[in-house]
Formats: C-alpha cells, sequence, structure tokens
C-alpha cells in the first residue's frame, strides 16, 4: 500500500506530470472564461496529443482541464452575468450583485474558495468511496454490468425527460455508432455499406471531436455569445484578505462539496443539479437567507463548492464500474481503454500506482488552478475579450489535424466533419447530445454483457431478474422511468383539472 | 445572446423524422448490412444489439412521425428567430474544401487558405489577423504535429502533379 503511495507521488511529480497538468488546467480555466466553450471543448482538443503521452500523464492534462474549466467559470458570471460554464449561472445570482455594489473581489475570493474547497472534499471522498464501491462491483458478472449501464442510460434519458423522444432517439443513434465495424466477437463487419474505411468504425474521438469541437465552433460562428463590458477589476490579483474572509462559510463549503459529489456520482444529472442543490440547501440553513440572490459570498461559495465536486464524484462510477456520469467521464473512458486500461472493480487493485497518482493529479490540479486565478486573475478575466469568430475558427483547424494525427486517417477527419454539422444541428436545437456520446461509450459494454448473459443463461432474458443484484437494478431502472412519469401525469391531469 | 428555442417547433418534429426515417432504413436492410450465417445462435449474434438500438430510434420517432402528419394548431418551424445560419453554412463548406485540400495541397497550404478565407469572411480585415494569425497557427500546427509528434502527412499531390 505504502510502496504504491511512494511510487503514486513519483510519478505525479515527474516533470511531465507536472507540466501536463498545469497546462491542462491552464487550458480548462481559459476555456472555461470563455463563455460558449468549457471544458468538455478543451478536453476534446486536446484530446489527439493525448496519444503520444503515458496514460496517467493524458488523464492529468485531461483532468486538468476538466477541473479548470469549472473554476474559470465562475469569473465571467461573477464579472459579466455571463457564466462560462452552464453550472456557473447560480454563481451569478450573487456574485454579480456583488460585482455591481463594488466588491467583485469578494465574491471571486468566494467562489474562488469554493471551487477548491470543493474539489478537494470530493477527491477526499473519491479516496474512500472508490474503494468500497469497487469492492461491491467485484461480485458483478455480465448481467449486473449490463443492469448498471441499462441504469447509467436511463439516467441521463430522464435527466432530460422534456426531450424524452430525443432523448432515446439520440442514444439509439448512439448504441448503434458503436456497432458499426467488424463485431469483436464473430468478426463479421457491420453496418460499413460495403466500405473498408468504416470497418475501423466510428471511434468515439472523431464523434466527440465533431460534436463538441467542431460543433460548438460553428455555433459560435453567428452567435453573440461572448459580451465585451468594461470589468471592474481594479486589482491584477485576488486580495488574499478576502480569500481569508471566505474561509468563515467553512460550514457550507463542506456542505456543498458533498452535495455536489454526491450528485457527480449519478450519471446524467450534471454539474448545474450540483450548484443549484448546493445554493439551496446552504441558502435553507443559513443565518441570512434573505441575502442569498441579493449578493453574499456564501451564495458565491456554495454555488462554485458544489459544481467543482462533481469531476472527482463523477469519477467514481467510472473507475470503479467502467460506467461514465457524463459525456466528459465518457471522454475519459476513452482515454482509458486507448491505453489497453478497462475501468472497472479490478481496476483498483490491477493499477494501484495509476489510480493514486490520479487521486494526487487532482488534488494538484485544484492547487494549481487555485493560484493560477489567484495570481492572474485579470489577465484570465480579460480573455473574455477575444472574438468568437477567431476562436471558432482556430478550434476547426486544431480539431480536424489533431483528429487526423491520431491514426493518420483522413476518414476520421471526415467523421469528425460530419459529426460536427450534426453537433451543430443539436446544439442549436438544444437536443441532449450527451445521450448521443453515452450512447457510443455504453454501447460497447451494454452489448458485450448482453451477449455474454444471454449465452450464460441460453438465450434466456429472464437471468437479468433470477440475480439480487442485477433485479435491484432493474427494479431502479424501472422506478427512475416510473416515478417522474407519473408525476408529470399527475401535474397535468391537475393542471388540466 | 442567441434567441430563445421553442420547443413546440416543427423543425424539431422533422429532424426526428428524419432521424427516424434513417433507421428505419438501416433497420430494414440490415440482414444485408450484418452477416449473420455464422454459428452461432440469434442471441449471441451480431446482429441483435444493432436491431435493438435502431427499434428504439424508429420508437422513439413515432410521436414526431404522426405530428408530421398531423400538426398541432398555431405550430411553425421557427427555430430561435435566428434566421438561415447562411454564414455557418460557408464556413461549414470551407472547412469540408479545407479537409478535401489536406491531401491535396498539404497541412501548410490548406490551413493558411482556411484560416486566412474564413477570417476575412468573418469580418476580420485587419491583415494581422487574417494574414498573421493563419501564418502562426501552421507554424505552431507544424511544429507540434510534425515535428514533435512525428506525425505522418502525406505528401500533397500537387506537389507531385508539377513534380512529374
Amino acid at each position: 500500500m505504502l510502496a504504491h503511495l511512494h511510487q503514486a507521488v513519483s510519478a505525479t511529480l515527474t516533470f511531465g506530470n507536472l507540466i501536463s497538468l498545469t497546462f491542462g488546467t491552464l487550458v480548462g480555466i481559459v476555456v472555461g472564461v470563455l463563455p460558449g466553450l468549457g471544458p468538455m471543448v478543451g478536453m476534446v482538443v486536446l484530446l489527439p496529443f493525448t496519444f503520444a503521452l503515458q496514460p496517467d500523464v493524458a488523464l492529468s492534462l485531461l483532468l486538468g482541464v476538466f477541473c479548470g474549466g469549472y473554476f474559470g467559470g465562475a469569473v465571467p458570471a461573477i464579472l459579466m452575468r455571463t457564466p462560462g460554464v452552464p453550472s456557473s449561472l447560480i454563481t451569478s445570482f450573487d456574485g454579480f450583485p456583488l460585482t455591481q455594489k463594488g466588491q467583485a473581489q469578494t465574491a471571486l475570493s468566494a467562489a474562488l474558495v469554493g471551487s477548491f474547497g470543493g474539489g478537494i472534499i470530493s477527491v477526499i471522498v473519491l479516496m474512500f468511496l472508490a474503494p468500497l464501491l469497487a469492492h461491491v462491483a467485484a461480485s458483478f458478472g455480465p448481467p449486473e454490468y449490463f443492469g448498471a449501464g441499462l441504469f447509467g442510460v436511463t439516467l441521463v434519458v430522464m435527466a432530460y425527460r422534456d426531450r424524452l423522444a430525443q432523448g432515446l432517439l439520440l442514444l439509439g443513434l448512439g448504441l448503434w455508432i458503436s456497432t458499426v465495424g467488424i463485431d469483436g466477437p464473430t468478426l463479421v463487419p457491420r453496418f460499413c455499406f460495403g466500405t473498408l474505411a468504416m470497418q475501423n468504425g466510428l471511434h468515439l474521438i472523431p464523434v466527440c471531436l465533431g460534436l463538441f469541437g467542431i460543433g460548438q465552433a460553428l455555433v459560435l460562428v453567428e452567435r453573440k455569445i461572448l459580451l465585451n463590458e468594461s470589468m471592474s477589476l481594479t486589482r491584477r490579483t485576488l486580495d488574499f484578505s478576502k480569500i481569508l474572509g471566505a474561509l468563515r462559510y467553512w460550514k457550507s463549503l463542506l456542505k456543498s462539496g458533498l452535495i455536489g459529489t454526491f450528485v457527480g456520482l449519478l450519471p446524467g444529472t450534471g454539474s448545474i443539479l450540483a450548484s443549484f442543490l448546493s445554493y439551496e440547501t446552504v441558502k435553507r440553513t443559513s443565518k441570512h437567507p434573505e441575502d442569498f440572490g441579493k449578493g453574499t459570498p456564501e451564495g458565491c461559495l456554495a454555488s462554485e463548492a458544489g459544481n467543482n465536486a462533481v469531476p472527482a464524484g463523477a469519477m467514481i462510477p467510472l473507475l470503479t464500474l467502467g460506467i461514465p456520469g457524463d459525456a466528459v467521464s465518457a471522454v475519459l473512458l476513452g482515454v482509458f481503454t486507448i491505453n489497453g486500461i478497462y475501468p472497472g472493480p479490478l481496476l483498483l487493485v490491477k493499477e494501484p500506482v495509476l489510480i493514486n497518482t490520479l487521486y494526487l493529479s487532482m488534488f494538484l490540479i485544484n492547487v494549481v488552478a487555485f493560484i493560477m486565478l489567484a495570481l492572474w486573475l485579470r489577465p484570465f478575466a480579460m480573455i473574455v475579450r477575444l472574438p468568437n469568430t477567431l476562436l471558432a475558427a482556430v478550434i476547426m483547424v486544431l480539431s480536424l489535424v489533431g483528429i487526423y494525427a491520431v491514426n493518420t486517417r483522413l476518414f476520421d477527419a471526415g467523421v469528425a466533419v460530419a459529426m460536427g454539422a450534426l453537433g451543430y444541428i443539436l446544439l442549436r436545437l438544444e437536443w441532449p447530445i450527451v445521450n448521443l456520446v453515452m450512447g457510443v461509450v455504453l454501447g460497447d459494454i451494454l452489448e458485450e454483457r448482453l451477449r455474454e448473459s444471454l449465452s450464460i443463461s441460453g438465450g434466456n432474458p429472464m437471468i437479468f431478474l433470477q440475480r439480487p443484484i442485477s433485479l435491484f437494478l432493474i427494479i431502479m431502472t424501472a422506478l427512475i422511468v416510473i416515478v417522474p412519469l407519473l408525476h408529470d401525469w399527475r401535474k397535468r391531469v391537475r393542471g388540466a383539472g | 445572446m442567441a434567441g430563445h428555442i421553442n420547443p413546440e417547433s416543427r423543425s424539431h418534429d422533422l429532424f426526428t423524422v428524419v432521424l427516424g426515417a434513417f433507421a428505419a432504413g438501416v433497420l430494414i436492410s440490415s440482414p444485408w448490412q450484418v452477416d449473420t450465417s455464422g454459428p452461432y445462435p440469434f442471441y449471441k449474434g451480431a446482429l441483435i444489439f444493432p436491431l435493438l438500438a435502431l427499434g428504439l430510434m424508429v420508437l422513439a420517432s413515432i410521436p414526431s412521425a404522426l405530428r408530421m402528419l398531423n400538426p398541432p394548431e398555431g405550430t411553425f418551424w421557427r427555430i430561435d428567430g435566428e434566421g438561415v445560419p447562411s454564414k455557418t453554412l460557408l464556413v461549414f463548406l470551407l472547412l469540408v474544401a479545407f479537409l478535401a485540400g489536406l491531401p491535396v495541397l498539404g497541412l501548410e497550404i490548406s490551413s493558411i487558405l482556411f484560416l486566412g478565407i474564413t477570417l476575412y469572411y468573418l469580418g476580420h480585415r485587419s491583415p494581422k489577423v487574417f494574414i498573421f494569425i493563419p501564418l502562426i497557427l501552421t507554424g505552431v500546427n507544424y511544429i507540434l504535429f510534425k515535428y514533435l509528434l512525428d506525425v505522418y502527412f502525406p505528401p500533397p499531390l500537387l506537389y507531385g502533379f508539377f513534380g512529374g
């Protein structure tokens, strides 16, 4: 155990890893500060570069972007009421009123302390909870994995139940995309339409890069998302006394960090819910709930602690079950599998050094992001002045050249362009793209486990109801479908009455 | 800020039906797209999962198909009031041309051309932007991909043509 930890410390503190996590965090903060981009775009643009790196270094780079994005998102939310990432919208409820009162430093300090605290709390929970969950998951067979996967995708679909038909459609499309190419067990080509290039399949990387990188860049071409208002920042750095002042809300910080971690753990719930639940809980238990919404640092702190706890929370099902909770973790799963590492209960036993390196890197990322924003607050805030059309063109070139570089196949770049067009339409229509990505990622897992389960049972689907854990997961899946739909139906009936 | 997306727009139904029709087409043609003559029983085979996925897509598109046939009163095609995305369409076509130009013109020339034309078209008329940014980014790409990552880019077809 100690030997593993010692090796992990050494791996974390290597020059390559430190550079990687610092650069990732820097990119994360930049894409977080820029409204309309967010950590996903940053991650997919950097994704092609990770193939030349060691798995731990590659993961540090992408985790840096993931966590850094949430740190950066609060800056424009507080200064301009324009959230850099969607979950920072909640931060703007109190952050912008504080800026209007001339207390931008107070709001930014509280948000930064919240982000840092939420991040650290969630990594600690991850370190303790992951082995426990992995222990439970060690008894999983194919039916249980299938049940867990089904539960995950159902949660994601139901999270967007106001667009249920579209959500199911995109999930189905994602699941189908995952089947294109040579089928592993039978070695027969599927849906290749007579082309050789399709036999390699439609990989997650060009699909994600197209949907999120090129798709979002095409959206940026026409939409004036960025506001170039003057910003009231008198200092280049954050005021240290204000940072210390925010620490008096330590109880709220603890509460929000824990809420964010557990929300992040559930697939499909997302960081907006984490921010909102943390904010509401802290507001309800605060001595001054009347100040919320009018400009209290406690509100900024709660919201940011909630959303910054999500990345580590989302890592729990990813590492222990191999099931990503959102699109960003799905990309991380792609990095694991491309490097021949398959997340699941045995990962913690087989790759203890990698896992410990990952935990330590996440700690460091939070520290680095905190220091970067505290020291270079104004330069980061000024990034919002970059014209979105310039960003769009640069993202498109980087995405296309990057995706070509992964396998030196123009076909992958073509897939990314086609997915970019699809991504643009879906973003424009505001359909839940995450369902499509979850389908692509979980398609392989679900298909493999379904076929294994049916092989074990001789083709009898009752196997899923005959094993206790699988039965429990199927019941839970049924409940998360039935209960909200019943609730919606009752509301409609009452409304009509 | 973007206009408000209208969830009642018929464009949602239209796109749902397009995807549903695509799924139905693939579903019908799937016995020809997947070889099922293997020794395995069906439940172990390569077709069961794609059929489930495509079936899900077709089922999900049925309500929209019905609404397309019999649209409720007062519905419209407008999505968010931002009009036809002509600018985006042109940039997308430039992107396709950039992709097609990669094997013909090579990474450097196609990158410079794409970035220069796109930035100029999108309103960046200062030579500092539409000339220097393409040159800088192409330089960065060259160093990063060709020099540091040692990625193989095929020699441009155009050079071969002129070089005989």
